[in-house]
């Protein structure tokens, strides 16, 4: 029966995360692994989505309201003119808006480029499309962007280029320059850009987020896609969208649905209220993460791990091993799993080339309750040796 | 360990044959209410570039000329040639039409009233207890367990719910997954016409080679000859949905029989689309991964929407063994990785609502059925019997328009009420032309009101 699977889904193997949350749960684990808050959703969102529920919008539904804030924010934050009618397609959250972008513009064949390391979704959503990912290195430790790299990776085959920023895992947020020099190749390739947007608001020391979307000559050739999920901690609601050009945003509609039909109705009207939060409610998502960052960033530091580069964006930092470890990524997760009860993501499962470097980094997430970032502290301050490094790196 | 890089999939590109095109009296008879009902191309690709799905030349883009503040002035945004054909669904623009003249849509289907209390308190609870955070992919436990209690009690089959369950955004992405996750370009898939329509949009998604066959009146039975010529060692899988939109027709034991029969032989997988199993009225709906020697080669796809009312919350699954729930699972995680947290919560619940939650839809829905049917017969229209769903199928002929499409709009614009042209179901739309589609998903009120509208105005020609 095996034979029966797609080619895809044979080529697919467990990834190396599942296997380390299950030891993580056996012990009831500090979980700094995966990318979501422990602490509860913004009250003021959690009562729109309760009062949708007890008013019946529990019907298939399209929240036309939705694509008027969208338009709002786009014309705030980046200076964009966007049709509400035609340039937006409401999805079953940021993955599905990628999913349904791919197969709206994806010819078998046809090379997308990415950069990495990369959340691991991106890839294997282009082939099932049919497409070839093509991954361009960012070089550490500040992955920074290698033009010259990155003109390597264009052929004739190319398609398309996904950009995430602020990036997963890095906590990068890409510059001007940096966007510059991808936006100079998607015109003169005449290449078609996806963002992937979902921490735009999650961006410390005053780092400007600026969309590839709004450079000349590029919002007619790119998609910006992104969520509720992480701006206003409901991972679990599955609502996002994706703005672009309105042939490929009518594409990408019609296309999600037949895949989903519909995001959750009372999920969509709750969004209209956290689209019109104030803007104190962000300022205080920035400074609440900003200090959550410094507290694992100095924490990190503290017990021997190698961060040279501070995040800039995203709600992750990603910590390299010092070159006295003689442990492999996979290995020190394990052994901070057993021995300090503190759970992390090998940075292997981000990169998709061999480099000298691809077992050397940790990803850990600071999108925790205090008192769990606190808590994962003690535990690993627990077994530093006598120069104050954990004993295991 | 790495991810296995550039992922290369070695398939062929080939062609679907058979390739659907939206009835031309579309794009005549109504007027677009807004920009994005058409895949718009920009205008200076000229029509002989839009080609027809036998086409597979990947798309040459057009040399980009750069203007002095460094903005190309055009340039060819291609959509995947598998795709430029899908428009907005009929559903969506019927419901258009249908604000605009004012009607009462018996069209669309999804119910004018809520669903049951006992399930929306639990999905608020779970909200206020901060269940808002990403589920496990494939389903939050407790639901994956109520499913597989349900199953075994609607089938007797024991399936283990944390390696033969997928929990999917609705049963259209449940499709979806299964049909990504196991049908590889050029695969052979039989469906049955008419069929919902996201079947074909993601068969072709999938590459797949469609082969049809038709289910035709007045008893839309099963056409077993036709099967047999059709089925063959190269058929990969075979997708089939009952009880069956639009036509109500369920699928008896002896069809259910020769069908499996036909798996068994040439080694042929089935999908089967279960959505309204608790709307059956006149017989027992059967589950075909029941039957012997089946359970291992079938997928058997459900949700919650409309069983309970609440389409708009987006809970389906897969059921099938492991062997096959993987590439499910596999698709599904790509697609949209999870599903909604709390509502999840909310469908466990509703999953374990007693027998008689069961009785009382069913008796609802009888209702509401014969007002329709009654109303539909006394007008004059042809009642093909169905037996399950809460559609009905209709002969329009008898008022005298020349197709289901402009049948359709007459009955919008002219008598208020809406109602479905089927051709949107068949692979070929003119086997449909004689039949449209009602719906009894609406309270008593309208449904009357809908008939009253009809006896009024719908005159024989």
């Amino acid at each position: 029966m095996e034979k029966k699977l797609s080619s895809i889904a044979k080529s697919l193997k467990p990834s190396p995360i599942q296997q380390l949350s299950l030891l993580a749960q056996r012990g009831n684990a500090v979980n700094l692994a995966e990318g979501f808050p422990d602490f509860p959703a913004p009250p003021h969102i959690k009562a729109a989505a309760l009062s949708a529920i007890t008013s019946d919008f529990n019907q298939y539904r399209h929240v036309q309201g939705i694509c008027s804030l969208l338009v709002d924010k786009m014309k705030q934050m980046h200076g964009l003119d966007v049709d509400p009618l035609t340039d937006i397609a409401i999805c079953c959250g940021q993955t599905e808006a990628f999913a349904a972008t791919m197969f709206a513009i994806i010819n078998p064949g046809d090379e997308v480029i990415l950069f990495e390391p990369s959340f691991e979704t991106y890839g294997t959503c282009i082939s099932m499309a049919g497409g070839i990912p093509v991954y361009v290195a960012l070089d550490p430790p500040y992955w920074t962007l290698d033009e010259v790299k990155l003109l390597d990776a264009f052929t004739a085959k190319t398609k398309a280029l996904v950009l995430n920023s602020p990036h997963n895992p890095t906590g990068k947020v890409f510059n001007m320059g940096e966007l510059e020099i991808i936006a100079e190749y998607c015109r003169t390739k005449d290449c078609i850009a996806i963002t992937d947007e979902v921490y735009e608001h999650i961006i410390y020391d005053n780092e400007p987020h600026i969309s590839l979307a709004s450079l000349p000559g590029m919002q007619n050739r790119t998609i910006i896609t992104s969520s509720l999920s992480k701006t206003y901690s409901v991972t679990g609601w599955r609502v996002g969208w994706a703005i672009g050009p309105s042939c490929i945003a009518s594409a990408i509609r019609n296309i999600h649905t037949k895949v989903t039909d519909s995001a959750p109705a009372p999920f969509q009207e709750a969004a209209l209220t956290a689209l019109r939060s104030p803007p104190e409610y962000y300022i205080s998502l920035r400074a609440e993460y900003e200090s959550k960052r410094d507290f694992v960033f100095k924490l990190l530091c503290q017990v021997g791990f190698q961060v040279e580069f501070k995040p800039l964006g995203s709600f992750f930092i990603f910590a390299a091993l010092p070159e006295t470890c003689k442990l492999t990524d996979v290995e020190f997760v394990e052994e901070l799993i057993k021995e300090a009860g503190v759970v992390a993501v090998p940075g292997c499962g981000f990169f998709h080339t061999k480099h000298d470097y691809h077992n050397r980094y940790i990803r850990f997430a600071f999108c925790k309750d205090d008192a769990t970032l606190t808590s994962a502290a003690r535990k690993m301050q627990q077994l530093v040796d006598a120069s104050g490094r954990l004993r295991f790196l | 360990m790495l991810l296995p890089s550039c992922i290369r999939p070695s398939f062929r590109i080939t062609t679907t044959t058979t390739f659907y095109k939206h009835s031309s009296h579309w794009r005549h008879h109504i007027t677009p209410i807004n920009h994005s009902r058409r895949l718009s191309v920009p205008t200076f690709i000229n029509s002989a570039s839009i080609s027809t799905a036998s086409s597979t030349t990947v798309e040459d883009h057009q040399p980009s000329v750069m203007a002095q503040d460094g903005s190309t002035p055009h340039h060819p945004l291609q959509v995947a040639k598998r795709l430029e054909k899908f428009k907005t669904t009929i559903f969506t623009q019927m419901s258009s039409l249908a604000i605009e003249h004012g009607a009462i849509n018996l069209g669309q289907g999804f119910p004018n009233f809520d669903g049951p209390d006992f399930v929306k308190d639990v999905a608020i609870q779970a909200i206020k207890d901060g269940k808002n955070q990403y589920a496990r992919g494939f389903g939050v436990p407790d639901l994956n367990s109520a499913i597989a209690a349900r199953f075994h009690k609607d089938t007797g089959l024991t399936v283990d719910p944390e390696k033969e369950i997928t929990v999917t955004s609705g049963c259209t992405e449940a499709i979806a997954a299964t049909i990504l996750g196991l049908i590889n370009p050029g695969d052979e898939v039989i469906v049955f016409a008419p069929f919902y329509d996201s079947y074909e949009a993601t068969l072709s998604m999938a590459g797949a080679k469609i082969t049809c066959i038709t289910l035709r009146p007045p008893d839309f039975s099963l056409p077993i000859e036709e099967l047999k010529s059709k089925v063959s060692k190269n058929t990969r899988a075979i997708l089939m949905n009952t009880p069956h939109n639009p036509t109500g027709k369920m699928f008896t034991r002896e069809e259910l029989d020769q069908i499996a029969s036909l798996c068994i032989e040439n080694d042929v997988l089935v999908f089967s689309d279960e959505v309204y199993d608790k709307l059956s009225f006149e017989m027992d709906h059967i589950s075909i991964a029941s039957l012997p020697g089946m359970y291992e080669r079938t997928v058997t796809l459900n949700s919650l929407g409309k069983t309970f009312s609440l389409t708009g919350w987006k809970i389906g699954w897969a059921i099938a063994p492991t062997h096959l729930i993987w590439g499910v699972k596999q698709a599904h995680s790509y697609l949209t990785f999870a599903t909604s947290t709390p509502m999840q919560y909310a469908a466990a619940a509703a999953l374990r609502a007693p027998d008689s939650y069961y009785e009382e839809l069913r008796k609802d829905y009888k209702a509401k059925k014969e007002i329709l049917v009654e109303g539909l017969k006394s007008v004059g229209f042809n009642v093909y019997p169905s037996s399950g769903t809460y559609f009905v199928v209709v002969d329009h002929t008898p008022f005298g328009l020349p197709n289901d499409v402009a049948f359709c709009e007459y009955l919008i614009k002219e008598v208020g009420v809406v109602a479905i042209p089927t051709s949107v179901f068949y692979l070929d739309p003119s086997e449909g032309k004689n039949l449209v589609r009602f719906t009894f998903c609406k309270d008593e009120e309208t449904l009357r009101s809908a008939v009253g509208r009809m006896k009024e105005r719908l005159a024989r020609k």
